[in-house]
């Protein structure tokens, strides 16, 4: 499998290639463009927030870092961050891996459906889980109060947290391993048995070594996701467990303190930016890649039929949670009055017709409206990354990357200082959700882009040039179709997650302009758990028929049949 | 044939980005920020729209994200009005600049103790704090009734008291101020430390209690009395008490923002909240609130003003102190 991209070692190629891309304007306008954009709608905000955390009365200087880290309770909030992000992280890869290992390495039954019930979380706004947790656990839960008849569990505090994140993110840790499991390999295990190693032997000095980056990796991923949360700790963690993302927003919303927050979110930012450089630049280098052969023959000998079974029912286990979670919601939304009268009712899906429609049509819109700009931007980004070479491509690589991994609150900070005054007064329109939406989901359009491109050799593009295509043309008619399945994954990714998003967009949320998640937040946080319920069903609705609307949509503008392979 | 349809498709690309950016036209419309909840906002503001013909447009927030708001736009103001938030939040606006003085004719006949002298902000309409209690937990676990404040300090209560976090609610912190201004700083802080044990949880909204008790979830939830009267109207089984020691009140108010674009649509709302037309919708509306009016009842199913043990409580020293109380109430109660 090709990771490099090629290198021009031929001295008139490359002389081509800058002759080629002086004399196309259209190519320097975009780059320009590129650079101008992502300047404005990434570096700026940015360097707001901090600024706005540096400020004090006599010019810049670290006093509203002291004054917010000398209390105990912000200390403490830093710790719990750091304590969640890596108990969620190393428990979600622990699950993610022996889900990703028996889907890829065993033949038990069910894969199909047990696959779905992995990554159902993917689809739906992050912290349905914790709704769940409360339906399922609360005060009044079903499982707590009607079955144990327990009136005195408090789910509040690190163990709901941990159980809404562990179950939230662990599809991401599942999906990266699995990807990884697969592409090893088994010819190097089955090589090992036939040397005559045991089934541990196998696992813990062939599988586990071979896919040690892509554990650490997932590791990684799953720390700065934990971190950035924001809609899990606002519902479960309360006051006496604080974390950093709600307690930035809380300073800002509760305390009427810009800079106390934006001190906050710095503080979140640097173990987030920490993980995101190692995740990419160290980690990226080490990638182990067995030489493809033929999918694994003998599956089954990688593991005994008794731990088969174990790890079999392990998931399933699982699997019933997640079903589980999501069935209350469903139960939940069509639910009178949960806890009291569980008698089938419309009463919630009434009141989101009646006060919440707003939220669903903008959100929808917001989401039509980013999504597509969000997967054009991040080819063109990718196609300049990858095909042209101009001064500074590693840093417009990588600023395009960072707004990934900025947590959602800092980016929101940075949106609400940098917009709300001429000449971009923006705040209170479509266009502040629109552009911090498309640039914040830009990158993973841009590095699937990036990943496909370099795998298709230059030479075919270069033979359009040669047919007389312009450049355009060439990326439109030769480029785009032959990238298609990464513009398509760019594309539902980017829906997805404008349709879900919440820690950024609770900043930039008006009276014209509402949001089905902060919707549904209110809700939680008002005690109305049906309606938050009735939402997130008509939310995760959505979002599946949008995915199949997305597919046929692609396939139909690019002529070919795109499949998306969870 | 592709030509003119991608032609099209850019022109509609150009009309959405163009009616993005797009500031909506000013005409006889009032942009309100309120704290008010959604649903009695709606009624109040639809009452008001049938009565002078002025439209609105409203964002709800409560009063810790509208100051904010406020803040960060003040530069550039979008909204015309704030309607509502306790009268404390309204002391901080003024302070910040963020909004303007006008003296409503229809204000003079009131209380003094509901507006701001300068003209800033004025209360229109008021709710005292309260307890309730869910009988059928009561019955379950043969409680006794708590009389007052210091009862809830009692162990049977452990893990069945809701209440707001003053840390994002109003409603919280006017609970902190009026025991502050009641007994004293040092022991007010000493209370809520002892009620922590008690404590099942803080919620982020002001309201989330009264769901919570009415719903079973908790037995005890501590609040302003209009979710209480409403869900009791409602044959939930929750009694209402008011703590003999004294409670609380908050008395929310409504402000022109500063720089607002229609201020005189604005003024007009003012007038109208505080004219005995305005004050009457409060009842006729449902909301249980208390009309401040002096000429105004309030509606049925609401107890008397006079039987309610008031605290003296005194807005303008409340959101002065407001950061500094909050923040010791963070240090010493919740650890």
């Amino acid at each position: 499998m090709q990771t490099q991209p090629r290198l021009y070692t031929d001295l008139h190629g490359m002389r081509a290639r800058i002759e080629r891309i002086k004399g196309n304007p259209a190519v320097s306008l975009t780059i320009v463009a590129a650079f101008l954009l992502v300047g404005v709608f990434v570096v700026y905000p940015l360097v707001k927030v901090v600024l706005k955390s540096l400020e004090s009365p006599d010019g810049l200087g670290f006093a509203t870092y002291v004054k917010i880290f000398s209390g105990w309770y912000m200390r403490r909030a830093l710790y719990n961050t750091l304590l969640v992000g890596v108990l969620t992280a190393v428990i979600g890869v622990a699950i993610g891996f022996i889900f990703a290992f028996t889907m890829a390495k065993t033949d038990v039954p069910g894969k199909k459906i047990i696959n779905l019930l992995a990554i159902l979380p993917v689809v739906s706004p992050p912290f349905v889980g914790a709704v769940a947790i409360l339906l399922l656990f609360g005060s009044n839960g079903l499982i707590t109060t009607q079955l144990l008849g327990l009136y005195d569990f408090r789910i509040y505090g690190l163990k709901g947290l941990l159980l809404a994140q562990v179950m939230t993110f662990f599809p991401i840790a599942y999906l990266t391993l699995r990807g990884v499991l697969e592409s090893i390999g088994s010819s190097l295990e089955d090589a090992a048995f036939d040397l005559g190693a045991s089934r541990w032997e196998v696992f813990s000095k062939v599988t586990l070594p071979l896919a040690a980056p892509g554990i650490a990796s997932a590791l990684l991923v799953l720390f700065i996701e934990s971190l950035a949360d924001f809609g899990n700790p606002l519902v479960l963690a309360g006051s006496q467990f604080p974390t950093l993302a709600v307690q930035a927003y809380l300073q800002i919303t509760g305390m009427y303190d810009l800079a106390g927050g934006a001190a906050l979110a710095v503080a979140l930012l640097f173990p987030s930016l920490i993980a995101f450089v190692l995740q990419k630049y160290w980690l990226g280098k080490k990638r182990y890649v067995t030489v493809t052969g033929k999918p694994s023959r003998n599956r089954s000998m990688a593991v005994s039929p008794a731990m088969k079974w174990t790890l079999f029912g392990f998931c399933v286990a699982v699997s019933a949670l997640v079903l589980l979670f999501y069935g209350v919601i469903f139960v939940g939304a069509f639910s009178r009055l949960w806890g009291v009268d569980h008698s089938f009712s419309l009463r919630n899906f009434e009141y989101v017709f009646n006060v919440g429609l707003e939220a669903v049509k903008d959100t929808l819109l917001v989401a039509v409206t980013s999504t597509p700009v969000s997967g054009v931007l991040g080819m063109v980004l990718a196609f300049l990354i990858v095909r042209q070479r101009f001064v500074g491509r590693r840093t417009l690589e990588f600023v395009s990357m960072l707004n990934y991994a900025l947590p959602g609150t800092l980016v929101g900070i940075g949106y609400l200082l940098a917009f709300h005054e001429p000449p971009l007064a923006l705040t209170g329109t479509l266009a502040i959700l629109v552009l911090n939406f498309v640039f914040r989901y830009v990158p993973v359009g841009m590095q699937g882009g990036i990943a496909s491109l370099q795998q298709i050799d230059p030479a075919i593009e270069e033979a359009a040039i040669d047919l007389g295509a312009t450049t355009a043309r060439t990326f439109r008619k030769v480029t785009l179709p032959l990238i298609a399945p990464a513009f398509f994954s760019g594309l539902i990714f980017a829906f997805i997650r404008a349709m879900t998003a919440i820690s950024s967009a609770i900043f930039l949320v008006s009276a014209d302009w509402q949001l089905m998640t902060v919707q549904i937040l209110s809700q939680v946080g008002s005690g109305r758990l049906g309606v938050a319920a009735a939402f997130s069903v008509i939310l995760i609705g959505v979002i599946v028929v949008a995915m199949f609307v997305i597919r046929w949509l692609v396939s139909r503008t690019l002529g070919i049949r795109v499949n998306v392979n969870f | 044939m592709k030509r003119t349809r991608s032609f099209i498709v850019m022109l509609v690309l150009a009309v959405l980005f163009a009616a993005m950016t797009a500031a909506g036209s000013a005409q006889q419309v009032i942009t309100v920020y309120t704290s008010v909840d959604e649903e009695n906002a709606a009624a109040i503001l639809k009452a008001f729209t049938e009565a002078t013909g002025i439209q609105t447009r409203m964002l709800f927030m409560s009063a810790g994200p509208a100051l904010a708001r406020l803040d960060a736009e003040k530069n550039n103001p979008v909204a015309d009005v704030w309607m509502g938030a306790p009268s404390e939040n309204h002391v901080l606006a003024k302070e910040r600049g963020l909004t303007q003085p006008y003296f409503s004719p229809n204000a003079e006949v009131l209380d003094p103790k509901f507006r701001d002298p300068d003209g800033y902000w004025t209360s229109f309409y008021m709710n005292p704090m309260a307890v309730a209690i869910n009988k059928q937990w009561q019955a379950r676990t043969r409680v006794e009734a708590p009389k007052s404040w210091r009862d809830l300090l009692k162990p049977e209560f452990r893990g069945q008291i809701q209440l707001p976090t003053p840390q994002s609610s109003g409603t919280a912190y006017n609970m902190l101020a009026s025991l502050v201004l009641a007994w004293g700083e040092d022991e007010a802080m000493a209370y809520f430390k002892g009620l922590h044990a008690n404590v099942q949880t803080y919620t982020q909204s002001g309201t989330a209690p009264s769901q919570a008790v009415a719903l079973g979830q908790t037995g005890v939830a501590i609040q302003f009395t209009p979710a209480f009267l409403k869900l009791a109207d409602e044959g939930y089984p929750i009694e209402i008490i008011f703590p003999e020691e004294g409670v609380g009140f908050e008395a929310p108010a409504v402000s022109i923002v500063a720089g607002a674009k229609n201020p005189e649509g604005a003024k007009k709302l003012v007038d109208w909240l505080l004219s005995e037309e305005g004050q009457a919708t409060l009842s006729k509306a449902k909301t249980y609130f208390f009309p401040i009016h002096p000429n105004v009842v309030a509606g049925d199913g609401l107890p008397s003003v006079s039987e309610i043990p008031l605290i003296d409580y005194d807005p303008i020293w409340a959101g002065e102190n407001r950061e500094r109380l909050v923040n010791r109430w963070i240090d010493e109660v919740l650890r």
